[in-house]
Protein backbone atom coordinates (compact mmCIF):
# COMPACT_ATOMS: atom_id res chain seq x y z
CA UNK A 1 0.00 0.00 0.00
CA UNK A 2 1.34 3.32 -1.01
CA UNK A 3 0.48 5.43 1.99
CA UNK A 4 1.60 3.16 4.73
CA UNK A 5 3.97 4.79 7.18
CA UNK A 6 7.58 3.78 6.66
CA UNK A 7 9.32 2.61 9.80
CA UNK A 8 13.00 1.87 10.12
CA UNK A 9 14.89 0.43 13.06
CA UNK A 10 18.60 0.42 13.75
CA UNK A 11 20.95 -0.88 16.40
CA UNK A 12 24.04 1.08 17.39
CA UNK A 13 25.94 0.72 20.66
CA UNK A 14 23.46 -1.63 22.30
CA UNK A 15 23.02 -5.33 22.91
CA UNK A 16 20.07 -5.97 20.52
CA UNK A 17 17.84 -6.63 23.54
CA UNK A 18 15.71 -3.66 22.59
CA UNK A 19 15.14 -5.17 19.16
CA UNK A 20 14.09 -8.42 20.80
CA UNK A 21 11.50 -6.41 22.69
CA UNK A 22 10.15 -5.31 19.28
CA UNK A 23 10.11 -8.92 18.17
CA UNK A 24 8.00 -9.56 21.27
CA UNK A 25 5.12 -7.33 20.13
CA UNK A 26 2.88 -10.36 19.61
CA UNK A 27 -0.59 -9.43 18.36
CA UNK A 28 0.12 -5.71 18.45
CA UNK A 29 2.38 -6.33 15.48
CA UNK A 30 -0.70 -7.01 13.38
CA UNK A 31 -2.18 -3.64 14.33
CA UNK A 32 1.08 -1.91 13.61
CA UNK A 33 1.54 -3.60 10.25
CA UNK A 34 -1.88 -2.41 9.20
CA UNK A 35 -0.66 1.14 9.44
CA UNK A 36 3.03 0.81 8.69
CA UNK A 37 5.73 -1.21 7.02
CA UNK A 38 9.20 -1.96 8.30
CA UNK A 39 11.30 -0.66 5.42
CA UNK A 40 14.70 -0.88 7.01
CA UNK A 41 15.60 -3.06 9.95
CA UNK A 42 18.75 -5.13 10.37
CA UNK A 43 16.91 -7.57 12.61
CA UNK A 44 14.12 -8.19 10.08
CA UNK A 45 15.49 -7.63 6.61
CA UNK A 46 18.66 -7.55 4.59
CA UNK A 47 19.90 -4.00 4.94
CA UNK A 48 22.59 -2.10 3.09
CA UNK A 49 23.96 1.05 4.57
CA UNK A 50 24.14 2.69 1.16
CA UNK A 51 20.51 1.87 0.44
CA UNK A 52 18.75 3.44 3.39
CA UNK A 53 15.31 4.57 2.21
CA UNK A 54 13.55 7.77 3.27
CA UNK A 55 11.74 6.95 6.51
CA UNK A 56 8.85 8.45 8.39
CA UNK A 57 9.89 7.03 11.72
CA UNK A 58 13.26 5.63 12.73
CA UNK A 59 13.60 3.71 15.97
CA UNK A 60 17.22 3.69 17.11
CA UNK A 61 18.63 1.37 19.76
CA UNK A 62 21.96 1.98 21.45
CA UNK A 63 24.21 4.92 22.06
CA UNK A 64 27.33 6.10 20.27
CA UNK A 65 30.33 3.93 21.09
CA UNK A 66 32.33 4.14 17.87
CA UNK A 67 32.66 6.18 14.70
CA UNK A 68 30.42 3.83 12.76
CA UNK A 69 27.60 4.37 15.27
CA UNK A 70 27.96 8.11 14.82
CA UNK A 71 28.00 7.97 11.03
CA UNK A 72 24.88 5.82 10.94
CA UNK A 73 23.07 7.97 13.49
CA UNK A 74 23.75 11.06 11.40
CA UNK A 75 22.71 9.34 8.19
CA UNK A 76 19.48 8.02 9.71
CA UNK A 77 18.71 11.45 11.10
CA UNK A 78 18.93 12.85 7.58
CA UNK A 79 16.72 10.12 6.14
CA UNK A 80 14.03 10.20 8.82
CA UNK A 81 11.22 12.52 9.70
CA UNK A 82 11.01 11.43 13.28
CA UNK A 83 13.74 9.78 15.30
CA UNK A 84 13.01 7.81 18.45
CA UNK A 85 15.82 7.15 20.92
CA UNK A 86 14.78 3.70 21.89
CA UNK A 87 15.90 1.99 25.05
CA UNK A 88 18.13 3.18 27.84
CA UNK A 89 21.37 2.79 25.86
CA UNK A 90 20.07 5.23 23.27
CA UNK A 91 18.52 7.62 25.77
CA UNK A 92 21.20 7.67 28.51
CA UNK A 93 24.08 5.54 27.23
CA UNK A 94 23.04 2.51 29.24
CA UNK A 95 25.22 -0.25 30.62
CA UNK A 96 27.92 0.08 27.92
CA UNK A 97 28.37 3.57 29.36
CA UNK A 98 30.18 2.09 32.35
CA UNK A 99 33.04 1.74 29.89
CA UNK A 100 33.47 5.48 30.43
CA UNK A 101 35.36 4.59 33.61
CA UNK A 102 38.20 3.42 31.37
CA UNK A 103 40.25 4.82 28.53
CA UNK A 104 39.96 3.39 25.05
CA UNK A 105 43.40 1.85 25.48
CA UNK A 106 42.36 0.09 28.66
CA UNK A 107 39.20 -1.23 27.01
CA UNK A 108 40.86 -2.57 23.87
CA UNK A 109 43.72 -4.10 25.84
CA UNK A 110 41.22 -5.83 28.10
CA UNK A 111 39.11 -7.08 25.20
CA UNK A 112 41.84 -8.18 22.82
CA UNK A 113 44.80 -9.04 25.01
CA UNK A 114 43.88 -9.70 28.64
CA UNK A 115 40.66 -11.54 27.97
CA UNK A 116 41.32 -15.23 28.68
CA UNK A 117 39.02 -16.38 25.92
CA UNK A 118 40.91 -14.45 23.25
CA UNK A 119 44.06 -16.18 22.02
CA UNK A 120 46.26 -13.33 20.86
CA UNK A 121 49.88 -14.30 21.42
CA UNK A 122 51.18 -11.45 19.36
CA UNK A 123 49.17 -8.95 21.36
CA UNK A 124 47.67 -7.34 18.28
CA UNK A 125 44.90 -4.82 18.57
CA UNK A 126 42.87 -4.70 15.37
CA UNK A 127 42.85 -1.24 13.91
CA UNK A 128 42.04 -1.71 10.25
CA UNK A 129 38.56 -2.17 8.86
CA UNK A 130 37.04 -2.05 12.31
CA UNK A 131 35.17 0.98 13.66
CA UNK A 132 37.24 3.04 16.05
CA UNK A 133 36.01 3.57 19.57
CA UNK A 134 35.29 7.18 20.45
CA UNK A 135 36.82 8.50 23.66
CA UNK A 136 33.63 7.64 25.54
CA UNK A 137 30.09 6.36 25.11
CA UNK A 138 27.58 9.08 24.38
CA UNK A 139 23.83 8.90 24.38
CA UNK A 140 22.01 9.35 21.07
CA UNK A 141 20.69 12.83 21.96
CA UNK A 142 24.30 13.89 22.54
CA UNK A 143 25.04 13.08 18.90
CA UNK A 144 21.88 13.92 16.93
CA UNK A 145 18.50 15.59 17.50
CA UNK A 146 15.92 13.10 18.66
CA UNK A 147 12.19 13.72 18.65
CA UNK A 148 11.12 11.25 21.27
CA UNK A 149 12.63 9.04 23.93
CA UNK A 150 11.40 5.64 25.06
CA UNK A 151 13.71 4.44 27.84
CA UNK A 152 13.93 0.98 29.38
CA UNK A 153 16.46 -1.82 29.33
CA UNK A 154 14.76 -3.01 27.29
CA UNK A 155 11.50 -1.07 27.24
CA UNK A 156 8.52 -3.30 27.90
CA UNK A 157 7.07 -4.59 24.64
CA UNK A 158 3.56 -3.45 25.54
CA UNK A 159 4.86 0.06 26.31
CA UNK A 160 6.65 0.28 22.95
CA UNK A 161 3.75 -1.17 20.99
CA UNK A 162 1.36 1.29 22.58
CA UNK A 163 3.71 4.20 21.95
CA UNK A 164 4.29 3.24 18.33
CA UNK A 165 0.56 2.73 17.72
CA UNK A 166 -0.29 6.08 19.28
CA UNK A 167 2.30 7.74 17.07
CA UNK A 168 1.11 5.99 13.92
CA UNK A 169 -2.40 7.20 14.64
CA UNK A 170 -1.10 10.75 14.89
CA UNK A 171 -1.30 11.03 18.67
CA UNK A 172 1.34 12.40 20.99
CA UNK A 173 3.23 10.50 23.62
CA UNK A 174 4.01 11.71 27.07
CA UNK A 175 6.23 9.93 29.50
CA UNK A 176 5.03 9.74 33.10
CA UNK A 177 6.41 12.43 35.40
CA UNK A 178 6.05 10.32 38.54
CA UNK A 179 8.73 8.16 40.09
CA UNK A 180 8.56 4.44 40.65
CA UNK A 181 7.54 4.72 44.30
CA UNK A 182 4.26 6.27 43.20
CA UNK A 183 3.25 3.08 41.45
CA UNK A 184 5.07 0.59 43.68
CA UNK A 185 2.68 -1.46 45.78
CA UNK A 186 5.10 -1.71 48.70
CA UNK A 187 4.14 0.18 51.81
CA UNK A 188 6.22 3.28 52.51
CA UNK A 189 7.05 3.75 56.17
CA UNK A 190 5.72 6.99 57.71
CA UNK A 191 9.29 8.25 58.33
CA UNK A 192 9.85 8.30 54.59
CA UNK A 193 12.76 6.50 53.03
CA UNK A 194 14.85 6.18 56.15
CA UNK A 195 17.38 3.35 56.15
CA UNK A 196 19.04 2.17 59.33
CA UNK A 197 21.66 0.15 57.52
CA UNK A 198 22.61 -0.71 53.96
CA UNK A 199 22.55 -4.37 53.00
CA UNK A 200 23.01 -6.38 49.88
CA UNK A 201 20.25 -8.64 48.75
CA UNK A 202 22.19 -11.79 49.63
CA UNK A 203 22.49 -10.56 53.23
CA UNK A 204 18.80 -9.85 53.51
CA UNK A 205 17.58 -13.03 51.85
CA UNK A 206 13.95 -12.74 50.89
CA UNK A 207 12.72 -9.32 51.92
CA UNK A 208 9.47 -8.85 53.82
CA UNK A 209 6.52 -8.99 51.51
CA UNK A 210 4.78 -5.66 51.68
CA UNK A 211 7.31 -3.19 53.06
CA UNK A 212 9.37 -0.76 50.98
CA UNK A 213 12.77 -2.27 50.20
CA UNK A 214 14.69 0.83 51.27
CA UNK A 215 13.20 0.50 54.73
CA UNK A 216 14.67 -3.03 54.73
CA UNK A 217 18.16 -1.78 53.98
CA UNK A 218 18.22 -2.44 50.25
CA UNK A 219 19.33 0.27 47.85
CA UNK A 220 16.27 0.60 45.61
CA UNK A 221 16.55 3.32 42.97
CA UNK A 222 12.78 3.73 42.77
CA UNK A 223 12.78 7.30 44.14
CA UNK A 224 14.95 8.53 41.24
CA UNK A 225 13.48 6.32 38.50
CA UNK A 226 10.61 7.07 36.13
CA UNK A 227 7.46 5.01 36.69
CA UNK A 228 7.24 3.59 33.17
CA UNK A 229 7.78 -0.09 34.01
CA UNK A 230 5.13 -0.28 36.70
CA UNK A 231 7.65 -1.23 39.42
CA UNK A 232 8.40 -4.64 37.98
CA UNK A 233 11.38 -5.42 40.18
CA UNK A 234 10.15 -4.29 43.61
CA UNK A 235 6.98 -6.21 42.70
CA UNK A 236 9.03 -9.40 42.81
CA UNK A 237 11.19 -8.41 45.79
CA UNK A 238 14.18 -7.13 43.84
CA UNK A 239 15.40 -3.55 44.30
CA UNK A 240 15.09 -1.30 41.28
CA UNK A 241 18.42 -0.66 39.57
CA UNK A 242 17.10 2.30 37.65
CA UNK A 243 17.01 0.72 34.21
CA UNK A 244 14.37 3.13 32.85
CA UNK A 245 16.39 6.14 33.89
CA UNK A 246 15.20 9.17 35.84
CA UNK A 247 12.10 11.32 35.64
CA UNK A 248 12.42 14.38 33.40
CA UNK A 249 13.00 16.76 36.32
CA UNK A 250 16.20 15.02 37.40
CA UNK A 251 19.44 16.08 35.73
CA UNK A 252 21.73 13.47 37.24
CA UNK A 253 19.98 10.31 38.41
CA UNK A 254 22.83 8.88 40.45
CA UNK A 255 23.53 12.09 42.33
CA UNK A 256 19.85 12.53 43.11
CA UNK A 257 19.60 9.08 44.57
CA UNK A 258 22.78 9.47 46.62
CA UNK A 259 21.29 12.64 48.02
CA UNK A 260 18.07 10.90 48.99
CA UNK A 261 19.80 8.01 50.72
CA UNK A 262 22.26 10.17 52.63
CA UNK A 263 19.61 12.65 53.80
CA UNK A 264 17.30 10.04 55.22
CA UNK A 265 19.87 7.60 56.53
CA UNK A 266 19.01 7.05 60.21
CA UNK A 267 17.22 10.34 60.09
CA UNK A 268 15.70 9.63 63.51
CA UNK A 269 19.21 9.91 65.03
CA UNK A 270 20.08 12.76 62.71
CA UNK A 271 22.40 14.49 65.14
CA UNK A 272 24.12 11.55 66.72
CA UNK A 273 24.76 9.17 63.85
CA UNK A 274 28.36 9.03 62.64
CA UNK A 275 28.30 10.99 59.35
CA UNK A 276 30.77 8.52 57.87
CA UNK A 277 28.54 5.52 58.59
CA UNK A 278 26.41 5.51 55.46
CA UNK A 279 29.34 6.34 53.18
CA UNK A 280 31.23 3.41 54.69
CA UNK A 281 28.44 1.01 53.80
CA UNK A 282 28.24 1.90 50.13
CA UNK A 283 30.87 0.88 47.67
CA UNK A 284 31.13 0.91 43.90
CA UNK A 285 29.08 4.09 43.84
CA UNK A 286 29.18 4.48 40.06
CA UNK A 287 28.22 0.83 39.56
CA UNK A 288 25.38 1.17 42.05
CA UNK A 289 23.93 4.53 41.15
CA UNK A 290 24.95 5.03 37.52
CA UNK A 291 24.75 1.54 36.02
CA UNK A 292 22.45 2.81 33.29
CA UNK A 293 23.05 6.54 33.06
CA UNK A 294 26.74 7.39 33.35
CA UNK A 295 27.12 8.90 29.83
CA UNK A 296 24.22 11.26 30.56
CA UNK A 297 25.50 12.21 34.02
CA UNK A 298 26.99 15.60 34.86
CA UNK A 299 30.41 13.95 35.03
CA UNK A 300 29.97 11.39 32.26
CA UNK A 301 33.40 9.80 32.35
CA UNK A 302 36.34 9.19 34.58
CA UNK A 303 38.69 12.13 34.57
CA UNK A 304 42.15 11.22 33.40
CA UNK A 305 45.00 12.71 35.35
CA UNK A 306 46.14 15.99 34.01
CA UNK A 307 47.03 19.24 35.68
CA UNK A 308 50.52 19.11 37.04
CA UNK B 1 46.77 32.71 33.29
CA UNK B 2 47.08 28.99 33.77
CA UNK B 3 47.71 29.59 37.46
CA UNK B 4 44.36 31.23 38.00
CA UNK B 5 42.49 28.32 39.51
CA UNK B 6 38.76 28.73 40.01
CA UNK B 7 37.01 27.57 43.14
CA UNK B 8 33.26 27.50 43.58
CA UNK B 9 32.16 27.98 47.17
CA UNK B 10 28.63 27.27 48.38
CA UNK B 11 27.76 29.17 51.56
CA UNK B 12 24.61 28.90 53.60
CA UNK B 13 22.75 32.14 54.03
CA UNK B 14 22.64 32.23 57.82
CA UNK B 15 26.20 31.46 58.86
CA UNK B 16 28.87 30.97 56.23
CA UNK B 17 27.69 33.74 53.94
CA UNK B 18 27.71 35.95 57.03
CA UNK B 19 31.27 34.75 57.61
CA UNK B 20 32.16 35.99 54.12
CA UNK B 21 30.58 39.35 54.96
CA UNK B 22 32.50 39.58 58.19
CA UNK B 23 35.75 38.86 56.35
CA UNK B 24 34.79 41.55 53.85
CA UNK B 25 33.82 44.28 56.31
CA UNK B 26 36.99 43.60 58.30
CA UNK B 27 38.95 43.97 55.03
CA UNK B 28 40.66 40.64 55.46
CA UNK B 29 42.79 39.67 52.50
CA UNK B 30 42.22 36.42 50.70
CA UNK B 31 42.90 35.28 47.14
CA UNK B 32 40.30 36.24 44.53
CA UNK B 33 39.99 32.72 43.13
CA UNK B 34 36.62 31.93 44.66
CA UNK B 35 33.11 32.46 43.38
CA UNK B 36 30.63 32.33 46.24
CA UNK B 37 27.15 30.94 45.66
CA UNK B 38 24.67 31.57 48.43
CA UNK B 39 22.14 28.89 49.28
CA UNK B 40 19.60 29.10 52.08
CA UNK B 41 21.05 26.16 54.00
CA UNK B 42 23.95 23.78 53.45
CA UNK B 43 21.29 21.08 53.57
CA UNK B 44 20.15 22.40 50.18
CA UNK B 45 23.39 21.30 48.57
CA UNK B 46 22.60 18.48 46.24
CA UNK B 47 25.47 16.33 44.92
CA UNK B 48 24.34 17.59 41.50
CA UNK B 49 25.56 21.08 42.45
CA UNK B 50 29.03 19.83 43.21
CA UNK B 51 29.24 17.70 40.07
CA UNK B 52 27.91 20.53 37.93
CA UNK B 53 30.57 22.88 39.30
CA UNK B 54 33.31 20.41 38.36
CA UNK B 55 31.75 19.81 34.97
CA UNK B 56 31.62 23.52 34.22
CA UNK B 57 35.30 23.83 34.95
CA UNK B 58 35.71 24.46 38.67
CA UNK B 59 39.14 23.35 39.87
CA UNK B 60 37.88 22.99 43.41
CA UNK B 61 34.63 23.17 45.36
CA UNK B 62 34.03 24.26 48.95
CA UNK B 63 30.78 23.73 50.81
CA UNK B 64 30.30 25.70 54.01
CA UNK B 65 27.45 25.67 56.51
CA UNK B 66 26.64 26.54 60.11
CA UNK B 67 28.36 24.74 62.95
CA UNK B 68 26.56 21.67 64.25
CA UNK B 69 23.67 22.80 66.39
CA UNK B 70 23.48 26.22 64.73
CA UNK B 71 21.67 25.36 61.50
CA UNK B 72 18.79 27.76 61.02
CA UNK B 73 16.66 24.84 59.92
CA UNK B 74 17.83 22.62 62.75
CA UNK B 75 19.61 19.76 61.00
CA UNK B 76 20.35 20.62 57.37
CA UNK B 77 24.07 20.52 58.01
CA UNK B 78 23.90 17.04 59.55
CA UNK B 79 22.29 15.76 56.37
CA UNK B 80 24.83 17.61 54.25
CA UNK B 81 27.64 16.10 56.30
CA UNK B 82 26.44 12.55 55.52
CA UNK B 83 25.98 13.44 51.88
CA UNK B 84 29.45 14.96 51.54
CA UNK B 85 31.14 11.79 52.80
CA UNK B 86 29.60 9.90 49.90
CA UNK B 87 30.39 12.66 47.38
CA UNK B 88 34.11 12.53 48.25
CA UNK B 89 34.08 8.82 47.43
CA UNK B 90 32.04 9.38 44.28
CA UNK B 91 34.30 12.01 42.78
CA UNK B 92 37.28 9.83 43.53
CA UNK B 93 35.67 6.98 41.57
CA UNK B 94 35.22 9.50 38.78
CA UNK B 95 38.92 10.28 38.81
CA UNK B 96 38.59 13.69 40.47
CA UNK B 97 41.03 13.99 43.39
CA UNK B 98 39.11 14.18 46.66
CA UNK B 99 41.33 17.09 47.70
CA UNK B 100 39.47 19.20 45.16
CA UNK B 101 36.45 19.09 47.43
CA UNK B 102 36.22 20.40 50.98
CA UNK B 103 33.47 21.10 53.45
CA UNK B 104 33.56 22.87 56.78
CA UNK B 105 31.47 24.86 59.23
CA UNK B 106 31.92 28.63 59.33
CA UNK B 107 29.78 30.89 61.53
CA UNK B 108 28.80 34.46 60.71
CA UNK B 109 31.38 35.79 63.17
CA UNK B 110 34.23 33.68 61.83
CA UNK B 111 35.54 36.02 59.14
CA UNK B 112 39.04 34.82 59.89
CA UNK B 113 38.08 31.19 59.44
CA UNK B 114 36.40 32.07 56.15
CA UNK B 115 39.53 33.79 54.85
CA UNK B 116 41.77 30.97 56.10
CA UNK B 117 39.59 28.32 54.48
CA UNK B 118 39.81 30.12 51.14
CA UNK B 119 43.58 30.57 51.46
CA UNK B 120 44.08 26.93 52.41
CA UNK B 121 41.94 25.68 49.53
CA UNK B 122 43.49 27.97 46.91
CA UNK B 123 46.96 26.79 47.96
CA UNK B 124 45.88 23.16 47.82
CA UNK B 125 44.29 23.53 44.38
CA UNK B 126 47.25 25.44 42.97
CA UNK B 127 49.34 22.55 44.10
CA UNK B 128 47.09 20.04 42.33
CA UNK B 129 46.91 22.18 39.21
CA UNK B 130 43.84 23.03 37.16
CA UNK B 131 41.23 20.33 36.66
CA UNK B 132 41.38 18.85 33.16
CA UNK B 133 37.82 17.55 33.44
CA UNK B 134 35.98 20.18 31.41
CA UNK B 135 38.45 19.95 28.57
CA UNK B 136 38.22 16.15 28.59
CA UNK B 137 34.44 16.21 28.54
CA UNK B 138 34.36 18.68 25.66
CA UNK B 139 37.05 16.88 23.67
S1 LIG C 1 18.80 -0.65 26.64
FE1 LIG C 1 19.27 -2.66 27.52
S2 LIG C 1 18.24 -4.12 26.17
FE2 LIG C 1 18.38 -2.17 25.05
S3 LIG C 1 20.29 -2.29 23.89
FE3 LIG C 1 20.78 -1.32 25.83
S4 LIG C 1 21.48 -2.99 27.16
FE4 LIG C 1 20.36 -3.92 25.44
S1 LIG D 1 10.49 -0.52 47.19
FE1 LIG D 1 11.63 0.91 45.91
S2 LIG D 1 10.13 1.62 44.40
FE2 LIG D 1 8.97 0.65 46.07
S3 LIG D 1 8.45 2.35 47.43
FE3 LIG D 1 10.37 1.47 48.19
S4 LIG D 1 11.98 2.71 47.21
FE4 LIG D 1 10.09 3.09 46.07
S1 LIG E 1 11.92 -1.73 38.62
FE1 LIG E 1 13.70 -0.49 38.03
S2 LIG E 1 15.23 -1.97 37.35
FE2 LIG E 1 13.23 -3.03 37.39
S3 LIG E 1 12.41 -2.83 35.31
FE3 LIG E 1 11.60 -1.09 36.50
S4 LIG E 1 13.08 0.57 36.18
FE4 LIG E 1 14.08 -1.33 35.53
S1 LIG F 1 21.30 27.33 57.68
FE1 LIG F 1 23.46 27.19 57.74
S2 LIG F 1 23.67 25.03 57.53
FE2 LIG F 1 21.51 25.16 57.64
Amino acid sequence: MADKIKIGTMWLGGCSGCHLAIADFHESLIDILELADFEFSPVLCDTKYDEIPELDVCIIEGGIRNDENRELAELLREKSNLVIAFGTCAVYGGIPGLGNLHTVDELTTEAYINSVSTPNDEGLIPNEEVPHLENRVRSLPQAIDVDLIIPGCPPRSDVIAEAVLTLLKGGTIELPTTNLCEVCPREKPPEGLAMDFVKRQMEVGKPEDDLCLIAQGLVCLGPATVSLCGAECPGIAIPCRGCYGPTAKIVDAGAKMISAIASDYRVGDDKTVDPEEVAGQLDDLVGTFYSYTLPAALVPMKMQKGGK
Amino acid sequence: MAEEVKIVMFCCNWCSYGGADTAGTARMQYPPNIRVIRVMCSGRIDPQFVLKAFREGADGVIVAGCHMGDCHYDAGNYKLDRRMRIIYNLIEELGIERERLYHDWISASEGEKFANTVRMMVAKIKDLGPSPLKEQIEA
